[in-house]
């Protein structure tokens, strides 16, 4: 992956660059209509680009203008925003707790049933959303749990699990326990072996875990919108609302922006830890 | 539970061990079992909280099944999942093995092609609506074009039981998650087998389908998996794009859930569990099917 040099695009064959162009269109060319469109004052049928863009109405009309509508506190961006952040941080935070010493043994140890906990840990994955989650709808509401934060949460769990164990137990594996057996025989108690040998050099494999968590957790739509019972707003179900007439209107087109930055701010700064998580066991 | 000391290092760690993996345990048997088993339980008739308790009743399944509406709604909801998984791994195979060739800007491009991993779904059901709508842009293209003069004269792209814009919305969705698992699979393979099939004359042809596709078969069987589970358990999409009655199964079980009489509620946990069946039915088939393929191969 890394001995072998760049070498120019040239490089794969015809289809594969058309291929390869072609996906990248079909990827990013959508959003520059949904930039136009929340941009746009005026963009009438057919007209490829709008006939009258926000700022030049500025004074006339200054609602509904798409962005100050955004920014303004009646569209509850902000709080959504502040809520997907939150919700994220603490199910990365709970997730990785839960997780990373499940992980340890999974990955260190053998024991009878294990192969019945892997399937077990990734069967969330594979049963549809929609049934969990309106089958846990109806234990929330029985528990006062539907529509609080603390419900949201845990509920967010469920999807973000299966994930976070299978990338913790590859970087245990990759390293083995013979730094921590030297630490030992070192005299090292338990606790300065995790803090001082161990963390260190799972750190990387650990960001990238929590990152992966968070981008799931902020991406969950189903599972708040069911448990949230429209009481915790978040970006997804936002715009769920916006949208779920169909149509697509300016604001509609902003706050569908504004629900893709923490991916995108994600992207650019994480690429190198997203990159080669092991998704493929 | 009290340790002396009398209780060996080997016992200790086993119980630590335990103690380890004990809250995962707790999440995912509290919250994941007992969402199926409660379930189960409501679709046989089981809801004293609203006053109703007929279990074991299979009322509610017969009433689902023997019903052609329901046979509509898992045909769509089968047929939206098959078609987006199948066109998903049709472009991320190629997609994923063009990549792995390391090329001046194939890290930028694999890192574009990764946008919508980061996205929400709405966003991308948005995108849809944008650009595949009767008044969307590649409408108002066609009518640049000269191939149109009304937006009612588009294609009907959205709302129809085609679903090409649910379908649309998943593979956008989803190639970027197979590509990526797929990849991950090829860099860990490395180019040597298809370096020594190529020295040993083996044409491009027969190196795509006697060595690499065997090699990735694991990473293709683990997100085709995830992917079609995820799509004939989705709601936002089939419900916003979709073509409206009959719906596919998770939204049929909403519209039971939000009706005003709770005794629907049960009908649609029935939903629910019948979803989950099929779900199950399936991945299980497919499973058996890919560990045929791996026997025959010799690798199990």
């Amino acid at each position: 992956m890394m001995i072998s040099s760049p070498r120019d695009i040239k490089s794969i064959n015809p289809w594969q660059r058309l291929l390869v162009l072609a996906m990248a269109t079909f990827t990013i060319a959508p959003f520059a209509p949904l930039i136009i469109q929340s941009l746009a004052f005026r963009w009438a049928w057919p007209n490829i680009l709008p006939t009258v863009w926000w700022h030049e109405q500025r004074e006339r009309s200054p609602f509904p203008l798409a962005w100050d509508y955004v920014f303004s506190p009646s569209s509850r961006v902000a709080e959504a925003t502040i809520n997907t952040l939150g919700i994220g941080i603490a199910v990365t935070l709970l997730c990785l707790l839960i997780c990373l010493p499940a992980a340890r043994v999974l990955a260190q140890r053998n024991f009878r049933g294990k192969n019945q906990l892997e399937f077990l840990i990734a069967l969330p994955l594979l049963i549809p959303e929609a049934a969990i989650g309106i089958a846990l709808l109806m234990i929330f509401i029985a528990l006062g749990f539907a529509g609080t934060y603390a419900g949201v949460i845990v509920v967010h769990l469920i999807p973000t699990i299966p994930y976070m164990v299978r990338m913790l137990t590859a970087v245990y594996q990759g390293h083995g326990t013979e730094a921590e057996d030297h630490a030992r025989v070192l005299g090292a108690n338990r606790r300065q072996i995790f803090f001082r040998v161990t963390l260190p050099m799972i750190l990387p494999g650990v960001i990238a875990g929590c990152l992966f968590t968070f981008l799931v957790s902020t991406n969950l739509f189903l599972l708040t919108f069911f448990i949230g019972q429209g009481q915790i707003i978040t970006l997804p179900t936002l715009l769920f609302a916006k949208i779920s007439g169909g149509a697509l209107d300016a604001t509609g087109a902003g706050i569908a922006l504004i629900a893709s930055v923490p991916g995108i701010i994600l992207l650019m700064f994480t690429d190198r830890f997203i990159r080669s998580y092991p998704l493929a066991e | 539970m009290k340790t002396n000391r009398t209780v060996s290092p080997a016992l200790m760690q086993n119980l630590r061990d335990v103690a380890e993996v004990m809250p995962l345990l707790v999440v995912l048997l509290g919250l994941f079992g007992g969402a199926v088993v409660l379930g189960i339980l409501q679709s046989f008739g089981y809801a004293p909280w609203f006053g109703i308790n007929e279990f074991p009743t299979t009322r509610y399944f017969e009433r689902l099944w023997l019903s052609s509406d329901f046979w509509a709604s898992l045909g769509l909801t089968l047929y939206y999942g098959f078609a987006a998984t199948l066109i998903g791994l049709v472009i991320s195979i190629p997609l994923s093995i063009a990549l792995s060739k390391k090329f001046r800007v194939s890290r930028t491009f694999a890192a574009l092609i990764r946008l919508p991993l980061m996205v929400p779904y709405t966003v991308g059901i948005a995108l849809a609506l944008v650009m595949l709508g009767n008044g969307g842009l590649l409408s108002r293209i066609s009518a640049g074009l000269g191939l149109i003069d009304d937006p009612a004269q588009f294609v009907q792209i959205l709302k129809t039981h085609w679903g090409c814009g649910i379908i649309a919305v998943y593979v956008w969705k989803q190639v970027p998650f197979m590509t990526l698992t797929l990849s991950a699979v090829l860099a860990r393979k490395g180019e040597d087998t298809v370096e020594a099939a190529m020295v040993l004359g083996a044409t491009s042809r027969q190196i795509f389908w006697r060595v690499t596709l065997p090699q990735i078969m694991p990473g293709i069987v683990s997100a085709s998996l995830i992917c079609f589970a995820f799509n004939i358990g989705a709601f936002e999409a089939p419900l916003i794009l979709g073509g409206g009655y009959p719906d596919t199964l998770p939204v049929l079980a909403w519209r039971y859930f939000q009706d005003a009489n709770y005794a629907f509620q049960l009908q649609g946990m029935a939903v629910v569990v019948s979803l989950a069946l099929v779900s199950g039915i399936f991945l299980a088939a497919y499973l058996l099917g890919y560990r045929r393929y791996e026997r025959a191969r010799g690798r199990v």
